[in-house]
């Protein structure tokens, strides 16, 4: 009862700011160079819906087979550290340098690798989400109470038993964290890999609305992203509401 | 029933093998000698009660029953008759810290089948075996709730649960009721006593409660300073079932006196050395 309340004030807030920015635009003669009416973007889209529904699978696509390769790579990841931190301690550093360049060159050079093919996005968008799943996974398992750890053991628990009834459970919190982060940067690498070339996808529309100085479409590129965005979003927070119900106590 | 039960300490035949056999024990941390030359036993079936001052070596002594540490080349250390290794004790001993460490994401009955999931024991037996449990620990119709909505008595009595669901022959209990209020100490206590008798595990219990140490034990240690050592084994002949009134009886308080004075020169000499 409370959630749909809370459902229905956020659509009323989003009808709001609709109306606000089509009086606005109204009223204040805004020339359609700077901001079209919302009435007209929503227009364009109708006029051509197919256009931005393959846009949007396509980079929807993109972006969840990066989100879940990042995923599980940095929850494997971390799992590794824990339990070899020579490891750590020598593929860290390289981590961090592969982080610190820019998201731009890395998406030059797996375009010359992988193609333009719906793998090579997703390879962007997994090299965006790895690191923080696998630092907020580390930091979950190694939170764990040390405590706890003695009190499996003296139950017979081997360290696998540990990992799966203890440390990985009680990382969740983290992890989420660290998914809700990767939520937004799979998209982000998913759309930055289209503009180096490919034929569908929400980055590309970007592209040809900017090439064609087409202010519309534009606009109508990101609503959809917007869209794709949020949903994902709220989807990941909704799985971390549903599974984490315990929040971080302890 | 009442005398028999007091007596099934004393009346131990000496024969009988103790379940439990340290001597010569010793344990080091870095610089720190935690534990030296510690001698103790426990018969099968006995309640022994631990007390001593604070940093005596008492949770040393229970990490290396519980199998968790090893204690230094030289001990021996005996588990029902024969000489082991203390990782040999690991999943043979019932251990429950002090802090409950319930899992938040298990409720009431998979928190308490914990240990038995461990084992590897049918999910579902485990927790019809728990649910028919569940009134004898006050628990009945909180078999879904999560730790988060306990009370810290309830959520102590999950712990004591798991423990017991954990079928060893010696239960370690370290300062299970440190945590609650006077009230509710006194009667997990008496409560504690009942399940003793009914279920006859042998039980190790530290605290630092001079009282609740002779109101439950058949037998109170008391440890010296560090390094932890035994100092005093007294005897508890006090009947059983005991009863609250027991607590200001004359014998009660001579008993009280002779631990106290023990506890006291201990903490004296440590204050001595720390001074």
């Amino acid at each position: 009862m409370m959630q749909l309340r809370a459902l229905l004030r956020g659509v009323v807030g989003l009808l709001l700011a609709a109306l606000l920015w089509e009086g606005a635009v109204l009223a204040l003669h805004i020339r359609p160079e700077y901001l079209p009416r919302l009435s007209t973007i929503l227009a364009a889209m109708a006029a051509t819906p197919g256009a931005y529904w393959d846009g949007f699978l396509r980079t929807l696509a993109e972006t969840l087979l990066g989100f879940a390769a990042g995923g599980f790579v940095g929850v494997l990841n971390g799992v590794i550290f824990l339990r070899l931190p020579a490891l750590r301690d020598m593929l860290f550093p390289i981590f961090i340098v592969s982080q610190t360049i820019p998201v731009i060159a890395f998406g030059a050079l797996v375009v010359l690798w992988f193609g333009n093919t719906l793998l090579a996005k997703a390879v962007i968008a997994f090299y965006l989400t790895f690191f923080p799943v696998t630092v907020n996974t580390l930091l979950g398992l190694n939170a764990v109470d040390p405590r706890q750890v003695a009190l499996l053991r003296s139950f017979g628990a081997g360290p696998g038993t540990i990992l799966r009834r203890l440390q990985l459970p009680a990382a969740l919190p983290q992890i989420f964290v660290a998914l809700r982060l990767a939520a937004s940067l799979s998209l982000v690498g998913a759309i930055v890999g289209e503009w180096f070339g490919d034929t569908i996808g929400l980055g590309v529309l970007l592209l040809q609305a900017m090439y064609n100085e087409n202010v519309v479409s534009l606009w109508a590129a990101i609503l959809c992203a917007a869209v794709l965005g949020t949903g994902f979003y709220a989807v990941v927070a909704y799985a971390e509401r549903r599974i984490v119900f315990w929040g971080a106590e302890q | 029933m009442s005398s028999a039960l007091a007596e099934t300490a004393a009346a131990m035949p000496a024969s009988a093998p103790p379940l439990l056999e340290m001597s010569g024990i010793g344990k080091r941390f870095g610089a720190v000698q935690a534990v030296q030359n510690l001698a103790l036993s426990v018969q099968p079936g006995e309640f022994v009660t631990l007390v001593g001052p604070s940093g005596c070596g008492k949770s040393t002594l229970f990490n290396m029953v519980a199998g968790l540490d090893e204690p230094d080349p030289g001990g021996i250390l005996r588990f029902k008759g024969r000489g082991c290794h203390a990782r040999e004790l690991l999943g043979r001993v019932s251990f429950m810290p002090q802090r409950d460490l319930l899992l938040p994401w298990r409720n009431v009955i998979d928190n308490a089948i914990l240990a038995q999931e461990i084992e590897g024991a049918n999910r579902r037996e485990a927790r019809a075996r728990a649910l028919a449990m569940l009134p004898e620990f006050g628990l009945a119709g909180f078999e879904k709730q999560y730790p988060h909505q306990l009370s810290g008595g309830m959520r102590q009595r999950v712990a004591l649960m798991r423990t017991f669901l954990f079928e060893r022959e010696l239960l370690l209990l370290d300062e299970p009721f440190g945590a609650l209020d006077a009230l509710t100490r006194s009667m997990m206590q008496r409560w504690l006593l009942e399940l003793w008798q009914h279920h006859r595990r042998t039980i190790l219990f530290i605290t630092h409660d001079v009282d609740e140490a002779i109101f439950l034990g058949d037998r109170v240690l008391v440890m010296t300073a560090r390094p932890g050592s035994v100092k005093l084994s007294l005897p508890v002949n006090l009947p059983r079932p005991r009863d609250p009134a027991l607590l200001t009886s004359p014998e009660f308080t001579a008993l009280k006196r002779e631990v106290l004075d023990a506890i006291e020169e201990e903490a004296m000499k440590s204050f001595m050395a720390s001074a």
